[in-house]
């Protein structure tokens, strides 16, 4: 007789959350067992990889980044071409420089370029703001209505402003919202549970429940990782059953491994490398605790890391 | 030398000389001029508000003072420094009002019916009320030329007699007073003493009528102090009053106190603050009312936290608070009413209830043993809703104890319009969803405007505005309507009472960052009592009995409380509030012998764990501090009517 492994799916599954519109369009979640636990049930939709393009992204020095971007000069120029890179599977727009503490820059600013990237590509998109409260509600409810019907997602609303930012993105324009909060699985489940308060339906939610590179605290969000995957599979805690998506790159990329120059420190070798080092350790250890998604940078840590997940599905 | 006027709001102008450069909340401590600091004058709790009418002032400017009101003359008395004459005006705050002494009418049958109720209930415990006091009427034969034997002689011969001893001991206060008290009454007197064994201590001489022996038990919280007089033998209250804690301005909690304690004279400026300024009157008032001689108070019982029994005495309370946390005593005996000063007989002994840790008492001792959880088979669970919350868990095999820093939310702390439960404070409060109107009482006569909110009326306010749906899970106001108002950064507030409305002519409100206090404070209490349950391997349903202790209002209405997620979710009939336990606990250690020896093997019985180094305390404390709960499955009973 032949050895059959007992497999151990659960009754409880991630919410599916579909991004973006047509033939691009990705689904996140929708599986019933751990991360990568393709012997227990099969993984209908793997892990996404979403590429972070920043509103300053011409001032990126690093050799890959630069040779691959060549040319590029407006927002919408990089969308295009980082469409072109092996292993993404949506836009993510970053716009930091909106935040009023630095540059700074208007809303109406960010909109025109959003839409601009909305109309050059057809990769579901994601839009990061820059982590003022107020900046963020008002840049997201005018990116969710210039971009109406594109099913983008918003990161993120937070315990402040989640209100303004649930009803226009999600009950107004239809997009979905990503919440977000620091590495707490009840913080995370209290933001979740006021989303759906306004009115934001559970399939219109992913969650960020809070990120640091490797070496930064991360044994923090692993811990949140499995017992928000563990509430959500193991105990059917539907306030935690949404996709989470990892802003992988907007951590790693500030970090002293990848800043530090190579005068600065001659000992820790190539500065790319260590960037891109950080980069996919960070993916990595954040799919394998449970994310449904990472945003990254480099085409050389989204290569590996999609290498990583088509193996592993 | 400039002179300073404080112009009081609702009292008597106070007047004092200060130097260049003083500081003027200092000076108002100095003067006994009740300003509100909770935070001990760091600039930082904004309660300290003074208007300058006259004169001038160096002052750093606070973000608690906007320009219109700076403009008005409004400063933070602890960033003033005085350089000149100076006129200044203190309101009458919510937080005033706390310091306010208060003499309960005792005609009022609940006042008397819960000092009954544990007398009848120590009793069936098996613990019998009575004391070694006695008051002995002798009467001696006159000395006459042919009869020579001294006063001392014939007092001590019937003393012996009367009391069935072979040893009597007069010390000299009564030695002074014998000759004059025998020959007034004829050798017919009342001798007033404490039998130990085979020896009468004789502590007073009275009349032959005089015969009435009292005790006292003082309850002496962070924020309040309450005192009963009783009569020793029969245990009748005579008298029953309650204060603000004299030590409030130097900070709201123990730990500032302790702080404030460790300057430079500050264990004599601690030790004033709540003997001089609050016990002495407290008693003052209480025998006034009662009409009785303050020396005919003959025991003493006092029940404190640790750190308000170390500063009562005079002892440094610095090692209570640095780690490893030890006390310089859980329990003392030999302490006497003139160590400290206390109007009573300079001999009575003063009882302290034992402490069992630095952050559980001789109040929860003491409240332990009048919720008699001690001789009950089933787990009972008894909270002390204080200054801070104090737990205790078990039944007559075991105990467990901790305490949970949920801060003085509960007693009118750190809540904008919060105040103790004493005349002007919203007690109960119901709210209609519609509307949003208001329906509240308030303690007092039935004219009385409101001023304030009491714990209890914070409970009812938050539930309500909770079930109305007019705040949100984690206290944000999520309703708009003429009950609810924004400031202009956006904080939102429920409006119980208007300037026209209230007392003193101030807004009575609640707004996010009281409800934010409120919550994680009840976030504390749930959390401790999940965390002490898990310690145990027991869930909330097997508990058969909560006790609900604390002078947090007449009464908790109990379904708000679960309906907000303080209580766990069990049936509301297993609720029993039991008022001020550690005031009980005092009386019944003052009028027995028995309850005292049995506060003791209690206290040393009880196990304490420490929650600040409990791994899964934090986690449990962050999903309390939800309305009702993170896990709603816990509270199927809280509603929240959308």
């Amino acid at each position: 007789m032949s050895f059959a492994p007992k497999t151990q799916a659960f009754n409880a599954k991630i919410n599916a959350v579909t991004l973006g519109t047509g033939d691009k369009a990705v689904v996140l979640g929708g599986q019933n067992v751990l991360p990568f636990y393709t012997f227990d049930a099969a993984i209908e939709n793997a892990p996404k990889i979403g590429v972070e393009i920043t509103d300053t992204a011409k001032e990126w020095t690093a050799p890959g980044l630069t040779e691959f971007y060549a040319g590029c000069e407006t927002m919408a120029d990089f969308a295009k071409k980082a469409e072109t890179m092996e292993g993404a599977d949506f836009l993510v727009l970053h716009f930091e420089s909106a935040d009023p503490n630095g540059a700074n820059r208007s809303v109406e600013d960010c909109v025109a370029d959003a839409k601009a990237v909305a109309e050059a590509v057809t990769m579901p998109i994601a839009i990061m703001g820059c982590k003022n409260v107020e900046k963020d509600s008002e840049l997201f409810a005018k990116i969710s209505e210039a971009l109406q019907g594109k099913n983008i997602v918003v990161l993120s609303a937070r315990e402040e402003n989640y209100k303004t930012v649930g009803a226009s993105a999600a009950l107004a324009y239809g997009q979905k919202v990503g919440a977000e909060t620091a590495d707490d699985i009840n913080l995370a489940k209290q933001l979740n549970i006021m989303m759906k308060g306004v009115g934001v339906a559970a399939d219109s939610i992913v969650m960020n429940i809070g990120t640091a590179a490797v070496g930064y605290g991360y044994e923090y969000v692993a811990s949140t990782l499995d017992r928000v995957r563990a509430a959500a599979l193991a105990q059917s805690d539907a306030d935690l059953q949404m996709p989470i998506i990892a802003p992988v790159s907007a951590d790693t990329w500030g970090v002293k491994e990848s800043v530090a120059t190579e005068e600065d420190a001659p000992e820790w070798g190539n500065q790319e490398e260590r960037a891109i080092g950080m980069e996919i350790s960070t993916a990595a250890a954040n799919l394998t605790g449970g994310a449904d998604a990472v945003i990254m940078r480099h085409p050389a840590a989204i290569a590996t890391i999609k290498k990583f997940i088509t193996e592993l599905v | 030398m400039y002179k300073i006027t404080f112009q009081i709001e609702g009292g008597n102008p106070v007047v004092i000389e200060a130097n260049d450069g003083d500081n003027l909340l200092e000076l108002a401590r100095r003067a006994n001029v009740a300003i509100d600091a909770p935070c001990s004058g760091n600039g930082s709790c904004g309660k300290c508000r003074v208007k300058i009418l006259s004169g001038e002032v160096q002052s750093v400017p606070s973000r608690h003072i906007s320009q219109a009101e700076y403009e008005e003359g409004w400063r933070l008395s602890c960033g003033c420094k005085v350089v000149g004459d100076l006129e200044v005006l203190v309101p009458d705050i919510a937080s005033a009002y706390q310091s306010r002494m208060k003499t309960a009418d005792l005609s009022s049958p609940e006042e008397v019916a819960l000092f009954d109720a544990i007398q009848k209930d120590v009793c069936e415990a098996g613990i019998a009320f009575g004391t070694n006091f006695m008051a002995l009427d002798l009467t001696m034969t006159e000395p006459t030329l042919d009869d020579t034997m001294p006063d001392i002689e014939r007092l001590t011969w019937a003393v012996q007699e009367a009391a069935q001893v072979e040893e009597v001991k007069i010390p000299a206060q009564v030695m002074i007073k014998m000759a004059s008290t025998l020959r007034e009454n004829g050798f017919h007197i009342c001798a007033k003493g404490q039998k130990e064994g085979s020896c009468f201590q004789v502590l007073d001489l009275c009349a032959p009528e005089d015969t009435r022996m009292y005790a006292a038990a003082i309850d002496i919280g962070t924020t309040t102090v309450s005192a009963v007089v009783a009569d020793l033998e029969s245990g009748k209250i005579v008298a029953k009053g309650s204060s603000g804690n004299g030590q409030i301005r130097f900070g709201a909690d123990v730990i500032n106190r302790i702080i404030e304690q460790g300057k430079p004279g500050g264990k004599k400026k601690l030790q004033d603050a709540v003997i001089k300024e609050t016990l002495v009157p407290v008693l003052g008032n209480l025998c006034k009312s009662a009409e009785i001689s303050a020396k005919s108070i003959f025991q003493i019982c006092i029940a404190a936290n640790t750190t308000m029994n170390h500063l009562l005495v005079g002892v440094d309370a610095e090692p209570v608070r640095m780690e490893p946390y030890i006390p310089s005593f859980f329990s003392w005996k030999g302490l006497l009413a003139r160590d400290l000063k206390l109007p009573a007989n300079p001999l009575a002994p003063v009882i302290i209830a034992p402490n069992i840790g630095s952050y559980v008492g001789g109040d929860i001792t003491a409240g332990v043993f009048a919720s008699l959880i001690w001789s009950k088979p089933e787990f009972s669970l008894f909270i002390d809703l204080g200054t801070n919350g104090e737990l205790a868990f078990g039944n007559q095999d075991f105990l467990m104890s901790c305490a949970c820093s949920a801060g003085p939310a509960f007693e009118g702390g750190d809540i904008s319009c919060g105040m103790r439960a004493t005349d002007g404070a919203i007690e109960a409060a119901v709210i209609d969803k519609q509307t949003m109107e208001p329906t509240f009482s308030v303690v007092g006569s039935q004219e009385q405007k409101p001023v304030g909110l009491c714990g209890s009326g914070i409970i009812d306010t938050i539930s309500e505005l909770f079930r109305c749906g007019i705040i949100n899970a984690k206290g944000q106001f999520v309703r708009d309507g003429a009950r609810v108002a924004r400031d202009k950064y956006g904080m939102g507030r429920y409006i119980l009472a208007t300037a026209a409305e209230s007392a003193t002519e101030r807004e009575i409100s609640l707004n996010e960052v009281d409800i934010d206090n409120f919550i994680r404070a009840k976030g504390a209490i749930f959390s401790a009592i999940e965390t002490l349950l898990n310690s145990v391997d027991l869930t909330t349903e097997e508990i058969e009995t909560v006790y609900v202790a604390g002078g947090i209002g007449s009464g908790i209405n109990m379904k708000n409380a679960v309906n907000i997620g303080m209580f766990p979710d069990i049936p509301l009939e297993k609720f029993h509030y039991i008022g001020n336990s550690s005031l009980t606990g005092a009386y019944a250690m003052a009028l027995s012998n028995q309850a005292e020896e049995k506060v003791e093997e209690v206290a040393k019985n009880m196990t304490y764990m420490e929650l600040s180094t409990h791994p899964g305390y934090m986690d449990s404390f962050v999903a309390a501090c939800f309305l009702p709960h993170t896990n709603r499955s816990l509270f199927p009973n809280s509603i929240q009517e959308l």
